[in-house]
């Protein structure tokens, strides 16, 4: 039969000689390569004290974005659940009211905004389809946790700190301070 | 005739424009400004298409589809690149001005101008500068306007002002500047504002009730229901979400409202998520009321096995419910929860329409009558379309007559707009008290129930001289009726329109003569008897006594009272109510509201409403509609009256293994044991019905959220809605995926179609008849050679009498029905009760207006309010407005000042 790809080589049914049949210059040579490793960088890191740089595409959990003033961006149009493949997006929306100006950026937002993180597959969908630049996949995944109702985050789990009033945690949240 | 579209043959129907030619074939067109009951004015400009000489013509010239008319061998090019390119730049140029607001705005996802601008191909928007904006104006609590959205259309103003004949809408300023909206803030006047929001293309205007819980309209879980509202039993599509019903849109329905609603039907639907509901069962005078139903049904077993069991039917119950009652307690303890007066009422109209010598007229026999008489019926208040359709057979008779004149298309709405001006066909508004219509009626008489039905007989004795002539008739009121029949027997369709408003039989059979003595041997006239509930013919049909016939038994002592969903404090005065409460020793009361009624009950059962439950009801035609669950309530306990009935049928008769019956069971049973029903079953879409074995989703393919919506309450997902015994519709979002059978549609949505004008692609032509065939169940049926026997007992004509008056009711238009008044929204736009006398007798009892009076028997103060053109001797009191009370209406009562 031919071979798909040119770097097979028989495979060599010999019989083995006396030094081969003692073993110790490959055990020697087996050694050599486990100590040399010693010597060289290790690949892992010491998680969860220190983290790996996650590539710029990497799609982990959401949060919904404020704008500058620190107004919710979201307006409850419901276009990321409709776009979910998983249905784990539920929200209700509500009519803002005078003199909530300053906490919504839109005539209506989210008063209940809820993602199932055990049925998100974390395809990133919901981001595309948002219209309000509200809703972004960031670099974290969900930590593990004892109950399931753990993984259903609400608009407490998923919003960012406002700016205005919460800058230090927005900062800390973003890694920035 | 034949017409080619982009060179391939179609069929289309002489008489209408291109556009409807090319929706008719299934093509897709945009259009906004063009309306299937409003006709064409070409303001848009969106429908353009290439009209070509013959084969040999490419260049063609551009036209607006809406205003040209279908010609044979006609040849159109809507995919040429020029007319592609037309369409798609007037796209461009009305989203200038339009705001990127897709995300907030209510209408998105089923909006027309989404859908067309989709249509068109325009996807990217090139203009980056100033937009035009306005200020928004507060139209009352039913409708929201964001003008910035609008388009120019003028479709608004069309239905506003010209179709719906409302006067408080208008549009205003020119250029690109054009404002649709009110001259200052304010409610919106006409009971028929709530339609705006569909027929307006765009977001400007919109539901204002849908706001409070906003829910897009993918996200609904919808089905067919039918307005409870009045006796019309409009065509509803009504839309769930969390256990909340969210809104209520029109279902078109060519025979009964066509592409509209009134505001009761519209924006009544609140109080299924009322507070005050009933979602437990109680059994009163226990240490905990509220019981499982384990419980209940041990009670109920004792209380169903006392001797004298009696059934109060409702009104406003499903046929089924109120034959599951019947079948419980036995026929002959069956009783309608009604006044004896209105039970002998609509016994005679429900006489007069079996005998079939008339045709029971539709709301399009209406809205195609060439004349109309309103006899004694207030239809603006107590059936709402059926003014409508009253004023649009007044409209569309000068616009006929004006087209033949000219040979113009009736759907040439402008140039026929122009040429009718004020011209109007014969309308005789006669009235108690008048009503709005007046205004576009050539006739208005304004007179006391004996003095209508004396005109209405002098009008048949003109028309037919057989009949007998008014004993002492004045002059003047024998004038009028001469106008009024040479009016009719000019006349080809036309339609006499009466009710129980007048609470006088005298009026009803004197409607009926009128009617009959048109009738000749090509065709019947028509008559439509306006009932008060929206089952009240189902109710009637079941020849059931009323309920003040129990104290006609002489043993009407300690009985065990079963009430289906009726407050009878809202049919019987007060005091006879309480007489029947003293003589009961068990009441059962099931209801979906808490009410007088279910105070009074030792066992209160929760009962669903019409969104919650399968039924049919009966409209003042004798149609029989069937409307559909649109979710089964999170309170588990809260059932379809027809169950509860049902188990305790079972429990009564002790059949221990005994299994209910399912509805179409019950409907057979019903058919079986009383055949003026014969065929009620065929309204309904049979339970074992399925397409490929598969159900009719409730829910759009696009309803989002299945995964989480309960993942809060409990992270494994639920099991869906599941109904006991089978049905045709499901829960969810899956089963078939084609176009359902359209008078079964849960909601309409066709590809590239979101908005409800997605109707079209369901309908054999735009504004016609659905596809497919369609049962129409009428319970009436006219017979041929059937020789009317006439009523010839003409009262006497009305003398005021000292010291007493007339009573009669004064219902309003978003409540004379029960259950919309429950509803916030319509609540805060009631006005309040009040007394009204004519102007002779407020100054007999030297009172003026804002007085307050007494009325005996009575127990409440009334303002009073002084009317101009009442006659002397009648009061009218204000009737079906929350905690009003009810009087003996067309019976004597005293007037007493405060
Ligand atoms: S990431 Fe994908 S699966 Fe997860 S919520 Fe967004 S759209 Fe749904
Ligand atoms: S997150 Fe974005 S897409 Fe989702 S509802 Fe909010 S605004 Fe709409
Ligand atoms: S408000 Fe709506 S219906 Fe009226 S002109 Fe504007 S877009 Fe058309
Ligand atoms: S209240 Fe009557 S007229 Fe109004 S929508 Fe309902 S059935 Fe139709
Ligand atoms: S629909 Fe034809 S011009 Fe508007």
């Amino acid at each position: 039969m031919q071979s798909l790809t040119n770097r097979a080589k028989p495979v060599d049914r010999r019989p083995m000689n006396f030094m081969e049949r003692m073993y110790l210059p490959a055990v020697l040579k087996g050694m050599s390569i486990t100590f040399s490793h010693m010597f060289k960088k290790a690949p892992t890191v010491r998680y969860p004290d220190e983290t790996r740089p996650f590539s710029p595409v990497f799609r982990g959990l959401h949060v919904l974005n404020r704008d500058e003033e620190g107004r919710e961006r979201c307006t409850a149009c419901g276009l990321c659940a409709v776009a979910c493949p998983a249905e784990a997006i539920t929200m209700e929306a509500a009519e803002r009211k005078q003199g909530e100006e300053n906490l919504y950026r839109e005539e209506k937002y989210a008063a209940k905004y809820e993602i199932n993180m055990l049925r998100c597959i974390f395809c990133g969908l919901c981001e595309e389809a948002c219209p309000k630049d509200a809703i972004y996949l960031s670099e974290t995944f969900a930590p593990s946790n004892f109950a399931r109702k753990g993984f259903i985050y609400g608009k407490k789990d998923l919003l960012i700190p406002d700016p205005k009033t919460e800058a230090a945690d927005l900062a800390k949240a973003k890694g920035t301070n | 005739m034949t017409i080619y579209i982009d060179n391939k043959p179609y069929e289309a129907k002489a008489g209408k424009n291109l556009l409807e030619a090319c929706l008719a074939a299934g093509i897709n067109l945009p259009y906004f400004c063009w309306h299937p009951s409003l006709g064409s004015v070409g303001a848009c400009r969106q429908c353009a298409v290439k009209v070509f000489k013959d084969e040999k013509d490419t260049q063609g010239r551009l036209v607006m589809s809406c205003m040209e008319g279908v010609r044979d061998g006609v040849r159109i090019g809507v995919e040429e690149a020029t007319a592609k390119a037309f369409r798609e730049q007037v796209i461009e140029w009305m989203m200038t001005n339009h705001p990127h607001d897709c995300p907030v705005c209510d209408e998105g996802g089923s909006c027309h101008l989404q859908d067309m601008t989709v249509m068109t191909g325009h996807d990217y928007r090139r203009y980056h500068y100033k937009k035009r904006t306005y200020k928004n104006q507060y139209l009352g609590p039913l409708i929201n306007h964001e003008m910035n959205r609008c388009i120019q259309c003028y479709r608004c103003v069309r239905y506003y002002h010209d179709y719906a004949g409302g006067d408080d809408l208008n549009v205003f300023a020119a250029h690109n500047h054009v404002y649709f909206g009110r001259d200052k803030d304010g409610v919106l006047q006409s009971p028929f504002s709530g339609n705006l929001a569909e027929v307006c293309p765009t977001g400007v205007f919109t539901d204002k009730t849908l706001k409070e819980h906003y829910t897009r309209k993918w996200d609904l879980t919808m089905a067919p229901s039918v307005c409870t509202h009045c006796s019309v039993g409009c065509n509803i599509t009504a839309g769930e979400r969390y256990g909340k019903l969210r809104c209520v849109v029109n279902r078109y329905n060519e025979e009964v409202n066509g592409y509209f609603l009134c505001d009761r039907g519209r924006f009544g639907y609140e109080f299924v998520n009322s507070e005050n509901r009933v979602t437990q069962p109680l059994i009163r005078g226990r240490m905990s009321e509220a019981v499982s139903e384990e419980e209940l049904m041990h009670e109920l077993s004792v209380l169903l096995s006392q001797q004298k069991l009696v059934g109060i039917g409702s009104a406003r119950a499903s046929l089924e419910s109120n034959f599951a009652l019947r079948q419980l307690v036995g026929a002959g303890n069956f009783y309608a929860g009604i006044s004896e007066t209105e039970a002998y009422l609509t016994r005679l109209i429900v006489q007069v329409m079996q005998e079939g010598t008339l045709h029971s007229a539709s709301l399009k026999d209406i809205e195609q009558a060439d004349a109309v008489i309103v006899l004694g019926e207030d239809v603006w208040n107590t059936a709402p379309m059926m003014a409508l359709a009253v004023r649009q057979a007044a409209m569309k008779t000068a616009a006929n007559n004006a087209a033949a004149q000219l040979s113009l298309p009736a759907w040439h709405d402008a140039a026929i707009k122009e040429l009718v001006q004020t011209d109007k066909g014969f309308l005789a508004n006669i009235t108690v008290a008048g009503s709005p219509i007046d205004n576009i009626a050539q006739v208005t008489v304004h007179a006391v129930p004996d003095d209508i039905a004396r005109l209405g007989f002098a009008v048949a004795h003109e028309l037919s001289n057989t009949l007998p002539a008014l004993a002492n008739a004045d002059e003047k009121l024998l004038q009028t009726a001469r106008q009024i029949a040479a009016a009719l027997q000019q006349s080809k369709h036309p339609v006499i329109v009466s009710g129980l408003s007048c609470v006088n039989s005298a009026v009803i059979r004197a409607a009926f003569d009128i009617a009959a003595a048109l009738n000749n041997t090509h065709w019947k006239a028509s008559v439509a008897y306006v009932l008060p509930e929206c089952n009240s013919m189902g109710l009637a049909l079941m020849q059931a006594p009323s309920a003040e016939r129990i104290f006609d038994s002489s043993n009407a002592n300690d009985m065990t009272a079963l009430i289906l969903e009726n407050d009878l404090y809202r049919y019987l005065p007060q005091a006879t109510a309480d007489a029947f409460f003293s003589r009961c020793s068990n009441v059962i009361a099931l209801d979906s509201i808490h009410n007088n009624t279910t105070e009074k009950a030792q066992v209160l059962i929760p009962a669903a409403t019409f969104a919650e439950a399968d039924g049919s009801m009966v409209n003042y035609e004798g149609r029989t509609q069937h409307y559909y669950k649109v979710f089964i309530p999170k309170e588990g306990h809260i059932k379809e009256s027809f169950h509860w009935l049902n188990s305790m049928r079972i429990a009564k008769n002790n059949r221990s293994n005994g299994h209910g019956l399912s509805l179409d069971e019950l409907l057979h049973e019903a058919e079986i044991e009383m055949p003026v029903f014969e065929g009620v079953h065929d309204a309904m879409l049979s339970p074992h019905y399925s397409i490929h074995g598969e159900h009719i989703p409730r829910e759009p393919h696009r309803y989002s959220g299945r995964t989480a919506m309960y993942a809060n309450l409990n992270v494994s997902e639920q099991k869906p809605l599941q109904e006991e015994g089978e049905s045709a519709f499901g829960f969810t979002m899956e089963g078939f995926k084609g176009q359902p059978p359209a008078d079964a549609a849960p909601f309409f949505w066709s590809p590239g179609w979101n908005s409800g004008q997605s109707v079209t692609k369901y309908q054999q032509e735009p504004g016609g008849a659905f596809k497919g065939h369609i049962p129409a169940v009428q319970l009436f049926h006219d017979k041929v050679d059937k020789a009317p026997v006439f009523f010839k007992d003409i009262p006497e004509a009305f003398v005021a009498r000292k010291q007493k008056w007339l009573v009669l009711p004064q219902y309003h238009v978003l409540a004379s029905g029960e259950l919309s008044s429950y509803t916030k929204a319509l609540a805060s736009l009631l006005p309040e009760a009040c007394v009204v006398l004519s102007e002779t007798d407020a100054a007999l009892l030297g009172v003026r207006d804002g007085d307050k009076i007494r009325v005996h028997p009575g127990t409440t103060a009334l303002p009073v309010k002084v009317h101009l053109s009442l006659a002397n001797g009648v009061v009218l009191i204000s009737a079906g407005l929350p905690g009003t009370e009810v009087y003996n209406w067309g019976d004597w009562v005293k007037i007493e000042k405060e």
